[in-house]
């Protein structure tokens, strides 16, 4: 890859032969260094309860540091070694599932532009597409489908295309970026969803300078899923892992369901003292969409299964079997399964069969066995031909991708791929991604998919979790009662001086957006509930962040003291292009009942604990044991056991931490 | 204009650990390990000579790494000075469950963050320490390019040290840097690509 040998030649260009008097002075430090931890080590074997010897700490006074200043004067504080570089942390992230009903009808038309689908944060392009050079040299011979031969050549052809740009283009660009000296803004932020790591907390904002926050709403629960496995196994998650809002999102609320019908789902704005920052506020909004009764839609599906040797283990193919087979109970006996499997070489398992036969399904799962490469194939597209051949209108036609991550369908370039599944959405097929296993970095590719296509994410880590997702939640997962749902918040500066958005980082939107019905944005279930917290400080308390400004007009004149803000929702009903507007203030004296209050403080309790795994920034001395107490102080019913379940987590996390 | 820097090669530099050439892959690998893990041994149980034998051995490669990673002289000669204090205090936690030299990379880049996060990179202060580079042209842009890369986030920077500076491949870098090679390959796409993008909006000269 030329400019790979570009940026090669040009990290050469440093000189980096040892000096030989840097070289001396690393060694004498090195030496005294190693002198002095010896000297501990024999004085801290002496002297019982001095702090622990063996662990490298900071220590101001050490003698080779001094030295080590003397001699090289910029370094300045050192923190040592990281305990951390002994502990395995390994990155765990997850598949997600992108289930997707069919919004049958106007907004499915093919004419309408890809682009108005294309979330821009998502869309901008940089989708993740890791292991592509691995991949390459496993591309099959071009499939026989006339599909797949399209798709190959366009991907060839685009590569080729882009190696070319990256090549002309890296190093002149580049350069003259170097001469300007225009720092452009870091594209992280505005990429947020294609990747996974390095995601910035929402920062506090002042209500001055920018008093309307707006943000799409997530109901993915993958990241609670991901540290719940992490923390299982006796390790803190890392901290990309750890996305507040879908660890908040993950439990249900018992929120009033909504009265009327008319409106898909009631909001509920409870507001409560902060508990890590006294004089702050938390605005708590909670959203509860209705649940469907009755009939369900008749659903077509096509399971594509990865069953290559990397699924050999007990939580990736046996598991897949068995959320396959409990999907299968909440299907309709007039419904269609079919089974497309690759690995060494794509195929079909089983053709498009009633639901009725239940037992040439399970026989067919039975049958499966891991083994082989997992070789790109046709894969995919044999899937989707499938699913067209059994095309149901005015129903569910959906591919279910299961996958420890080796996404290698056949597409094995990310963009192309979800371009590929965005096409085929627009012609009525929907695929949605179970994710199993562990270390599974696709977690990216698979947000994209799960955005483009409005989906849920969900990660399935356990049996319980497949129980969780496709038989408690099926209804919510399979069926939107809103799409395009968008949150908006204007804080009232005669009240608010500072807010902060929890969690939601990878789903903000620009403030125009919020009117904009070209802009996609998270859809809600049937029953589902989505909650949205604010930690607010309040006009004249003085536990804000920032000084008081000098210029600034302290406050608003446009009165409204009684409200802290007010808050607009918009949604779309399935299938319908324009959006409808749901608004309401959000009070300074709102009243609520115990109920919404407990369901709000445990909600807390999870974004708290969220915040603690990221490093808790803004949580003074709030921590783990505070997060306990008030989870476990708020359970409530706690039919399912989700909350209990949680507690433990949080019990597992301090133990981890402390190590 | 289309820049080429291409440089006088100096020939490939070994990685770490570069005791002992060999060829012979395991079965050399092995005898050559082993001798490095009694020095280990030694020095972790106080042999003062084994572990000032152990600094020399690797100095030449920690700097080198640490150069790529910092990309200037100066910064590289800190960074490994204050590796090689660092590997002083932490060696007794080296515990043989990963290569030495895998140790050593993380040692490093460990040692260069902690560094970074109390010293910000001032590019434009330090022009006039860049003597070793080719020109101070080069060596701006490349501060640039790693400046840029280490924007994109978490990681990154660490895989074009690891990956374009010092020849690993994906599966190894992942090793060391405890992550999926497919997140290696992953985060390498994304530093070609947006490189490039990079490019495409800057004026050409």
């Amino acid at each position: 890859m030329n400019d790979d040998k570009q940026l090669e030649n040009l990290l050469r260009t440093i000189d980096d032969r040892p000096g030989e008097d840097a070289r001396e002075r690393a060694l004498t430090a090195a030496l005294r260094a190693f002198d002095e931890v010896q000297l501990e080590k024999k004085s801290g074997a002496a002297s019982q309860g001095s702090a622990a010897p063996g662990r490298p700490t900071p220590e101001p006074h050490s003698f080779g540091r001094t030295i080590m200043q003397m001699l090289t004067a910029n370094t300045t504080t050192q923190r040592w070694l990281y305990s951390g570089m002994a502990s395995a942390a390994v990155l765990v992230l997850g598949v997600f599932i992108a289930l997707q009903l069919p919004q049958n009808g106007t907004r499915l038309t093919p004419s309408e532009p890809l682009a108005e689908h294309y979330d821009p944060a998502a869309g901008a392009g940089a989708l993740p597409a890791g292991g592509r050079d691995n991949v390459a040299a496993l591309r099959p011979a071009p499939s026989p489908l006339p599909t797949a031969v399209e798709m190959d050549s366009a991907l060839s052809h685009d590569g080729a295309a882009a190696e070319k740009l990256a090549d002309s283009a890296v190093l002149s660009g580049l350069a003259s970026h170097a001469v300007s000296g225009i720092d452009p803004l870091p594209r992280v932020q505005q990429e947020g969803r294609d990747r996974f790591d390095a995601t910035v907390a929402n920062p506090v904002k002042r209500v001055s300078a920018e008093p309307v926050s707006t943000f799409s709403i997530d109901v993915d629960t993958a990241s609670y899923s991901f540290v719940r496995r992490q923390l299982n196994s006796g390790v803190l998650p890392q901290k990309a892992a750890v996305r507040l809002e879908e660890m908040v999102n993950y439990f249900p609320y018992d929120y009033p369901l909504p009265t009327d019908r008319s409106q898909p789902f009631s909001t509920h704005v409870t507001v409560l003292d902060s508990p890590w920052k006294a004089g702050n506020k938390l605005v708590h909004i909670g959203i509860q969409g209705y649940d469907v009764q009755g009939a369900q839609p008749r659903s077509n599906l096509v399971f594509l299964l990865d069953v290559s040797g990397s699924m050999n283990s007990p939580d990736k193919l046996p598991l897949v079997k068995q959320s396959m087979a409990l999907l299968l109970e909440r299907l309709r006996p007039d419904d269609s399964v079919a089974i497309v499997v690759y690995a060494g070489a794509a195929g079909t398992v089983l053709e498009p069969t009633p639901v009725k036969d239940r037992q040439k399904i399970l026989s067919a799962l039975e049958r499966l066995q891991a083994g082989g490469s997992t070789a790109g194939a046709a894969g995919i597209q044999l899937a989707y031909r499938l699913a067209e051949s059994s095309f149901i209108e005015e129903g569910v036609n959906r591919i279910i991708l299961a996958t420890d991550g080796d996404f290698n369908v056949g597409i094995d370039n990310p963009e192309e791929l979800t371009g590929f599944v965005e096409r085929k959405r627009d012609s009525g097929v929907f695929l949605s991604v179970l994710g199993f296993g562990q270390g599974n970095y696709h977690d990216s590719l698979m947000q994209a998919l799960a955005q483009n296509g409005n989906g849920v994410a969900a990660y399935i880590d356990t049996f319980g979790e497949a129980q969780k997702v496709l038989v408690e939640e099926a209804t919510s997962a399979l069926f939107p009662i809103a799409t395009d749902v968008k949150i908006q918040v204007e804080f009232n500066p005669a009240t608010v001086s500072e807010y902060r958005l929890l969690g939601y980082e990878t789903r903000m939107l620009a403030e125009e957006d919020f009117n904009n019905d070209a802009v996609d944005a998270g859809d809600i279930g049937a029953g589902h509930s989505v909650t949205a917290i604010y930690e607010i400080t309040p006009v004249g308390s003085d536990s804000g962040v920032y000084s008081d400004s000098r210029y600034q007009e302290s406050a608003g004149t446009s009165g409204g003291g009684d409200e802290y803000g007010y808050l607009k929702l918009r949604y779309k009903l399935p299938g319908e292009d324009s959006s409808r507007l749901i608004s309401q203030p959000i009070g300074t004296d709102v009243t609520t009942t115990a109920l919404l209050l407990r369901e709000a403080r445990f909600a807390t309790a999870v974004a708290g604990f969220a915040q603690l795994l990221t490093g808790g920034k803004y949580l003074v001395d709030w921590d783990y044991r505070d997060a306990l107490e008030l989870a476990s102080a708020n359970r409530g019913d706690d039919r399912f056991g989700y909350r209990a379940e949680f507690i433990q987590l949080v019990r597992r996390a301090e133990v981890a931490d402390a190590m | 204009m289309r820049r080429q820097y291409s440089q006088k090669m100096r020939a490939p530099a070994p990685r770490i650990p570069p005791p002992a050439s060999s060829n012979n892959k395991t079965g050399q690998r092995q005898v050559m390990s082993t001798a490095l893990n009694e020095i280990i041994r030694r020095a972790q149980r106080g042999d003062r000579d084994a572990f000032a034998r152990l600094v020399e051995d690797h100095y030449a490669s920690m700097f080198r790494f640490a150069c790529r990673y910092c990309a200037n002289r100066q910064d590289g000669e800190d960074v490994t000075q204050q590796a090689c204090i660092k590997l002083a205090r932490s060696l007794e936690q080296f515990r043989f469950e990963s290569a030495f030299s895998s140790w050593l990379y993380r040692l490093v880049i460990n040692t260069a963050r902690d560094m970074h996060k109390s010293r910000r990179p001032a590019v434009s202060a330090e022009f006039e320490d860049i003597v070793a580079a080719d020109s101070a042209e080069t060596a701006i842009y490349l501060q640039q390019v790693v400046a840029q890369v280490d924007r994109m986030g978490e990681g990154f920077r660490e895989v074009l040290a690891l990956v374009i500076g010092e020849g690993l491949t994906h599966a190894e870098a992942a090793v060391i840097l405890q992550v999926r090679e497919s997140t290696v390959s992953w985060r390498l796409h994304e530093i070609r690509k947006r490189l490039s993008a990079q490019g495409q909006s800057g004026v050409d000269p």
